[in-house]
């Protein structure tokens, strides 16, 4: 028997080999379950990613729509005294509900995730929930906040938080996720000085320091708020 | 000219062994590739996100594209109706709007189909009540009135040394919660809600009847915008 044939024998061998812890390592690891579970994760994500671009779509249908009516009142509104009087007030009502885009000086709190704290598995303490955007928004409009939006999401009187770990829900939007930033346009000095003291926030303050997470507050002279974009409906109120 | 040289055949057997085992290196690659490239995905797009969450996220998302879709209706059907309605239309649709509108803000008595929450404890604050108040709007809340208090987003509910305070005005328990909504819906959060009320050694009773008809009267008083401009 030839030396390269020794060799090519040895090599098959070897390969072969290999192919079997392979072969062994994927039965041992149920390796095809891996697979189905990456198939079905892959088909709910696929499934939130198209209702999320449903939502998206239908979101800027409402505020295309809800600008095509204010300017059709705006018209009817040249034509009789009555109709201006009318849309004067609503224009007013709708402000306050956050149907309108605000400017005007402000504060802007950035929440950013943290870091896991070690020896401490299955704390998720150092991710930003929906109670802590809850906490801000609520904070915010109890001293001197006039007007709020979290990530570019108006807040109405109506305005609900929700969500799991680390995603915030909030009314009819997609899920948000660190970094969060929640705008208040109101008495800039009051929400300033209220953010300021040490014992505001205690949750938040008490997490910045176990699990660094992130806690920025910024004064402007000029901030933004967008109108709100998603569904106000209140089918089971009366007022008579 | 020489004729072309063509190759022995144990040459063509050592060329055939050695396509053999390239061909099974090259196996053997792909297979581990592959096995190492799908487990790194699923590693990869689980983290942060189980499929039950998912699952919680698409059942969320269904529900508010179907809100959604019905505003976008309702307006759809307001423009129609000041297309070709004149100023008389428009009159009706703002008076309507803004009845609405008073609704939502708190700014008119109410009434309609909901429930009667009531918590008597010691010891809860501020943060428990806004936390109670958050779980019924996420229920589809669309008044809620707290010891004949209105309360909205943006009423601020504070902790003081003498307990709770909706808009500076003391809030003694038992709370009494009026809200008004789905019935279904929101009797399904007042379920988990009471539940979990009851094992907090803080509260003595935690109890929640549906109503056909609740009726909210107290009001926010309006304040005019002394910051905020229009854009």
């Amino acid at each position: 028997m030839s030396r390269n044939r020794i060799v090519g024998i040895l090599v098959v061998a070897a390969v072969a080999l290999a192919t079997g812890f392979l072969v062994a390592g994927q039965v041992k690891s149920q390796l095809l379950t891996p697979s189905n579970q990456l198939a079905r994760y892959q088909a709910l994500v696929r499934s939130v990613q198209d209702l999320e671009k449903t939502n998206q779509g239908s979101r800027a249908k409402i505020a295309s729509l809800r600008a095509e009516i204010d300017a059709l009142e705006g018209a009817a509104a040249q034509q009789s005294a009555t109709t201006r009087a009318l849309k004067g007030q609503v224009a007013d009502l709708r402000a306050h509900a956050g149907l309108t885009a605000i400017h005007g000086p402000g504060v802007e709190v950035d929440l950013g995730n943290g870091i896991p704290a070690a020896q401490q598995d299955g704390q998720l303490g150092y991710l930003i929930n929906y109670q802590d955007v809850q906490d801000v928004v609520n904070f915010l409009f109890a001293h001197g906040a006039e007007g709020v939006s979290v990530n570019g999401r108006r807040i109405t009187p109506l305005s609900a938080f929700s969500g799991s770990a680390g995603q915030v829900v909030i009314d009819q939007g997609p899920p948000l996720t660190s970094p969060i930033k929640v705008r208040s346009v109101g008495d800039r000095n009051r929400m300033a000085a209220a953010l300021d003291d040490a014992s505001a926030l205690p949750d938040l303050r008490d997490r910045e320091i176990r699990f660094q997470i992130v806690l920025t507050i910024i004064g402007s002279p000029d901030l933004k708020l967008p109108a709100y974009d998603s569904s106000l409906q209140v089918p089971h109120v009366s007022t008579n | 000219m020489s004729a072309p040289t063509r190759r022995s055949a144990p040459a063509r057997r050592r060329s055939g062994r050695a396509i053999e085992i390239w061909l099974i290196a090259l196996l053997v690659a792909l297979v581990a590739t592959v096995q190492i490239r799908s487990q790194a995905e699923v590693e990869r797009s689980l983290v942060g996100t189980d499929t039950t969450t998912l699952a919680f996220l698409i059942d969320d998302l269904h529900r508010a594209n179907d809100a959604l879709s019905a505003e976008t209706a309702d307006l759809a059907q307001r423009k129609t109706s000041l297309q070709s309605g004149g100023s008389s239309a428009a009159d009706q649709e703002l008076a309507a709007e803004a009845n609405r509108l008073r609704a939502i803000e708190g700014l008119v008595p109410v009434h309609g189909p909901g429930l009667v929450m009531v918590v008597d404890a010691s010891g809860l604050q501020a943060l428990d009540l806004q936390d109670a108040l958050n779980n019924l709007a996420a229920a589809g809340a669309e008044a809620i009135g707290v010891n004949d208090h209105r309360v909205a987003v943006g009423v601020p509910i504070l902790q003081t040394t003498s307990g709770v305070t909706i808009d500076g005005a003391a809030v003694t328990p038992p709370w009494t919660i009026s809200v008004i909504g789905d019935a279904n819906r929101l009797s399904i959060a007042a379920d988990l809600m009471t539940q979990q009320m009851r094992a907090d050694r803080r509260v003595r009773t935690a109890t929640y009847r549906v109503q056909a008809d609740v009726a909210i009267q107290s009001v926010i008083t309006a304040r005019p915008y002394v910051y905020a401009n229009g854009s």
